[in-house]
């Protein structure tokens, strides 16, 4: 069985005081194992929300997401692991102590948990900053820290939402390059979003564009360039121009929308 | 070590000034710490208070019964009303009004209820040292960050490590501060309490000793309660040091 994620039907409307805003409509789409999968689409159009109910964090009002032919109700590490714009490291606890969270949650015991917890800051570039504080690190050190708190639950399938979204361009290509590798040595599935059709035509095997909100799927593209890209390829850049197409259009509308 | 230095010299002027300006004074009601320490001595001695000890005893007593009560009533009521969202917003308002009306109103009725005896001022000691406590939880539950709640749900934290993990340490530094208020408020209720009427107890002697004009015992009596005091505020104070350290 290849596809390791089916999302059949799934819609979402969140009910709020200014009443309902509908996110998603009739999602249909399904993951592969391995594969590094990404989502575009203009502002609002529901793309954390998709994360949020493959990753059992948002029930949607209709459809079901399965993994492994699964349903998930709640968050489950075993299954799926979250990464956010935001890195999210709690201040209290070091850089390592934020990595061995997860683990201390599975009841891990500490010198287990805090080796697995060294091993993993080593690939991400921090070996001797166990000890800092997320106050004492920077925006991309940050981030690499919760991305390693990520990866230490060992979960099959990655969601990132925009996990390079507050960094600087340069940051961001070496971020990028640096995720390459893990995704390659780690197996794991990857569901990515961002805003950046440079990043997308980077990183992905396959890129999902959606449609102004209620998020629908637009369009489907199989990347099927050698790693690692090289974005002034005819390829590359004739592919961009497509996205570009696509997104555009939606995005005028989402602005129109909001005007 | 400059610290030091300095608060001693501090203190030396101090002392110096109110000795020269209390020589200038009535020596009935002015009393100068030339006088003051005689006194001193004499307490410690247990000439002035035979039962001095007992007197020590029953405020700490009362002061220890007083800021239990405050702890355990306002971290329960605290985290009730701050994790269930909608009771405390009802609730919090109140609160913070009941908060604003001075407490020695409610002294009077906390007599009536409890008498004259050491519950009166345990009542009154309590009810100071609760509001910081209780406001000082709410305060810091809404404080914490939400994404680190979502970080960890996504984790897989169910409720009760969502708590110990997350909101206890995210708030500590808050909620330690309250409880210390609380604990300086509480031994605040207990002492005007005692001395406002009671028989026993450190504030029982401040209001004997000046009702009898004996003026350097009541100096003295408050240098033994400021001693009281800097211990219970030192002790606190490692307390909260080691519950610091405990979320990092
Ligand atoms: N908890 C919520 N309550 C109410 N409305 C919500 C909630 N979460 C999301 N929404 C709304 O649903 C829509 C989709 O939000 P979502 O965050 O999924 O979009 P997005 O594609 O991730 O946007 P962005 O690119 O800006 O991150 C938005 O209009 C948003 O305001
Ligand atoms: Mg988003």
């Amino acid at each position: 069985m290849r596809d390791q994620i089916v999302i059949s039907g799934v819609s979402k409307t969140f009910q709020t005081a200014s009443g309902p805003v509908p996110a998603l409509a009739e999602i249909n789409l399904t993951v592969r194992r391995r594969e590094f999968l990404t989502l575009l689409g203009p502002s609002g159009c529901g793309k954390s929300t998709l994360l949020g109910i493959i990753g059992g964090m948002v029930t949607p009002d209709g459809g079901v997401v399965e993994i492994d032919g699964m349903k998930l109700d709640r968050p489950d590490p075993k299954k799926v692991a979250l990464v956010f714009q935001d890195p999210g490291l709690f201040p209290w606890r070091s850089a390592l102590e934020n990595v061995e969270f997860g683990l201390e949650l599975q009841g891990v015991p500490k010198t287990e948990r805090r080796r697995a917890a060294q091993r993993l800051l080593e690939p991400v570039g921090l070996k001797g900053f166990e000890a800092k504080y997320p106050r004492e690190l920077s925006g991309g050190m940050k981030q690499r820290v919760a991305i390693a708190r990520a990866l230490a639950l060992q979960s099959p399938i990655l969601l990132m939402d925009e996990p390079f979204g507050a960094l600087d361009e340069q940051t961001r290509l070496l971020m990028g390059e640096w995720l390459l590798k893990i995704w390659a040595t780690t197996k794991t599935t990857v569901v990515f979003v961002t805003h950046s059709l440079q990043e997308a035509i980077v990183l992905s095997s396959r890129i999902v564009v959606m449609t102004a909100r209620p998020g629908r799927i637009k369009a489907l593209f199989e990347v099927e360039l050698p790693y690692p890209r090289d974005l002034t390829a005819k390829e590359a850049t004739e592919l961009r121009a497509q996205l570009w197409g696509f997104i555009r259009e939606e995005s005028l509308q989402a602005m129109e929308g909001r005007v | 070590m400059k610290i030091f230095f300095w608060r001693g010299v501090i203190l030396v002027g101090l002392f110096g000034a109110w000795e020269i300006l209390a020589r200038q004074l009535n020596p009935v009601l002015y009393v100068p710490p030339s006088a003051a320490w005689p006194a001193v001595l004499r307490i410690a001695r247990l000439e002035a208070f035979p039962e001095f000890p007992t007197h020590v005893v029953v405020t700490l007593w009362e002061i220890l019964v007083a800021f239990a009560l405050a702890i355990v009533t306002g971290l329960g009521l605290g985290f009730v009303l701050g994790l269930r969202r909608f009771l405390g917003e009802v609730y919090e308002p109140i609160l913070s009004s009941l908060y604003a009306i001075p407490s020695v109103v409610w002294y009077p009725s906390l007599m009536l209820f409890f008498g004259l005896g050491p519950a009166s001022k345990m009542a009154f000691g309590f009810l100071l040292g609760f509001f910081p406590i209780v406001l000082a939880v709410l305060a810091g539950i809404r404080q914490v960050d939400p994404h680190l709640i979502t970080v960890a749900r996504s984790m897989g934290a169910r409720p009760f490590p969502l708590f110990w993990k997350v909101v206890l340490p995210a708030m500590i530094a808050t909620l330690l501060a309250g409880v210390r208020a609380g604990l300086a408020l509480s031994v605040v209720g207990v002492i005007v309490g005692e001395i406002l009427g009671s028989r026993e107890g450190l504030g029982s002697l401040v209001n004997y000793a000046y009702g009898l004009f004996r003026t350097p015992d009541y100096v003295a009596l408050v240098f033994a309660i400021a001693i009281m005091v800097f211990a219970i505020d030192g002790a606190a104070g490692m307390i909260e040091a080691r519950a610091r350290r405990w979320s990092g």
